[in-house]
């Protein structure tokens, strides 16, 4: 006689051994494969290698006699460490034990938020990491003279007739904007891109079980 | 973790981890990793638990939780799930259907959506379609017509492969 699915099931786990739990050793130490776990990992490891390198590049900076670049670097850096911290402290507070749409609704919004929020920083960052290494070496001394300077006299030698405002050839100014719009264009794809490669998977994962959820809720 | 907290609040409801975790894996070695890894989840969010429902209740919602959203990439080629073939000089007949039925049950779970495979366990859990609502965090009045459908779909698969 055929059997149905429920009496498959029942029979299925009466008479066999498929309920014997597997032997779980030293649990609390093994690496987890939890997303939330591996998001929390992965931005801790982040924050503390942003923090190291921004002072490092801070002390740097001031022997190699740029610590315009090192201040701002400096700066731009704890201001971003200090967003994701508070980004990091939410992730906590998303309830495991909630309904499966209540949790991966929690985990969705504080997915978007933080990437939201790192896209629009993303767009400042480069920018702002460009414009600091131009002011750092603009300023930079040579020979007793800002090492910009230095380079406009040089640059005035071959070329006389060039335009300048403020004291800087137009062409420089022109060309250190268009690099600057460029990194804010392509800031958030270079973000989005680095996202994609890690968790893109996860992502699609879970865009694809909010919409099963919300189709079974409507 | 402590193994008092392993022994009183997880074994006893190790038979829901195990159900669960065997529909979202395919192989043994994966199936241990999520096993774990549900466990230790418990034992992390266990302070969360604020009795409004069942501690098995809340079990199943954080395994089912855990199950959902692993990171592990599913190994679909080697070291499939060998723990219901028991030798053959070992086995009598009865016992030898089940299994093998039960595995096919097993393996037809495993085609369904992520959500489907959670829907279908927690019925043939007999679980009711509030509390399957519950769990799942949507609405009652469309879980049976959901049960139905993925019974015949489960049925359709299950006769492919026995025919």
């Amino acid at each position: 006689m055929e059997k149905s699915i429920e009496n498959i099931w029942k029979e299925g786990f009466l008479k066999s051994d498929a309920l014997v739990a597997p032997k779980i050793n030293n649990l609390y130490n093994q690496k987890s494969i939890h997303v939330i776990d591996k998001f929390k990992s992965m931005f801790k490891i982040n924050l503390i290698a942003i923090i190291a390198f921004s002072f490092i590049f801070l002390i740097i900076s001031f022997f190699a006699g740029i610590p315009i670049t090192g201040v701002i670097f400096f700066v731009t850096l704890a201001v971003l460490v200090f967003i994701n911290k508070k980004l990091l402290n939410n992730l906590a507070k998303i309830d495991l034990g909630a309904s499966s749409y209540q949790y991966l609704k929690a985990f969705n919004q504080w997915k978007n938020k933080q990437i939201a929020i790192n896209i629009k920083i993303s767009r400042f960052l480069y920018p702002i990491i460009f414009l600091s290494m131009i002011l750092g070496f603009w300023f930079k001394d040579a020979e007793g003279m800002p090492l910009g300077e230095r380079l406009v006299n040089e640059v005035l030698k071959g070329f006389p007739d060039i335009y300048l405002i403020y004291g800087i050839p137009v062409v420089g100014i022109v060309i250190a904007l268009l690099i600057l719009v460029l990194l804010a264009f392509f800031g958030d794809r270079i973000y989005k891109w680095d996202l994609n490669i890690v968790y893109g998977r996860v992502f699609k994962k879970l865009e694809e079980l909010m919409t099963d959820i919300e189709n079974l809720r409507s | 973790m402590s193994s008092d907290f392993y022994k009183t609040s997880i074994l006893p409801f190790a038979g829901i981890i195990i159900k669960l975790c065997r529909a979202y894996t395919n192989s043994q070695e994966d199936f241990d990793d999520y096993y774990q890894e549900v466990c230790l989840q418990i034992w992390r969010s266990k302070d969360n638990f604020r009795e409004e429902s069942q501690w098995s209740t809340w079990v199943y919602r954080i395994s089912l939780n855990v199950c959902l959203t692993l990171l592990k990439k599913n190994k679909k080629k080697d070291q499939y799930f060998v723990s219901d073939s028991l030798p053959i000089e070992e086995t009598e007949e009865n016992y030898a259907f089940s299994n093998e039925a039960l595995n096919l049950l097993y393996d037809a779970i495993r085609k369904l959506s992520e959500i489907d495979r959670a829907i279908i366990m927690l019925y043939l859990e007999e679980k009711s379609q509030k509390e399957i609502a519950e769990i799942i965090g949507t609405n009652p009045n469309n879980i049976g017509v959901r049960v139905k459908r993925i019974k015949i779909r489960l049925k359709k698969i299950l006769d492919g492969k026995i025919n």
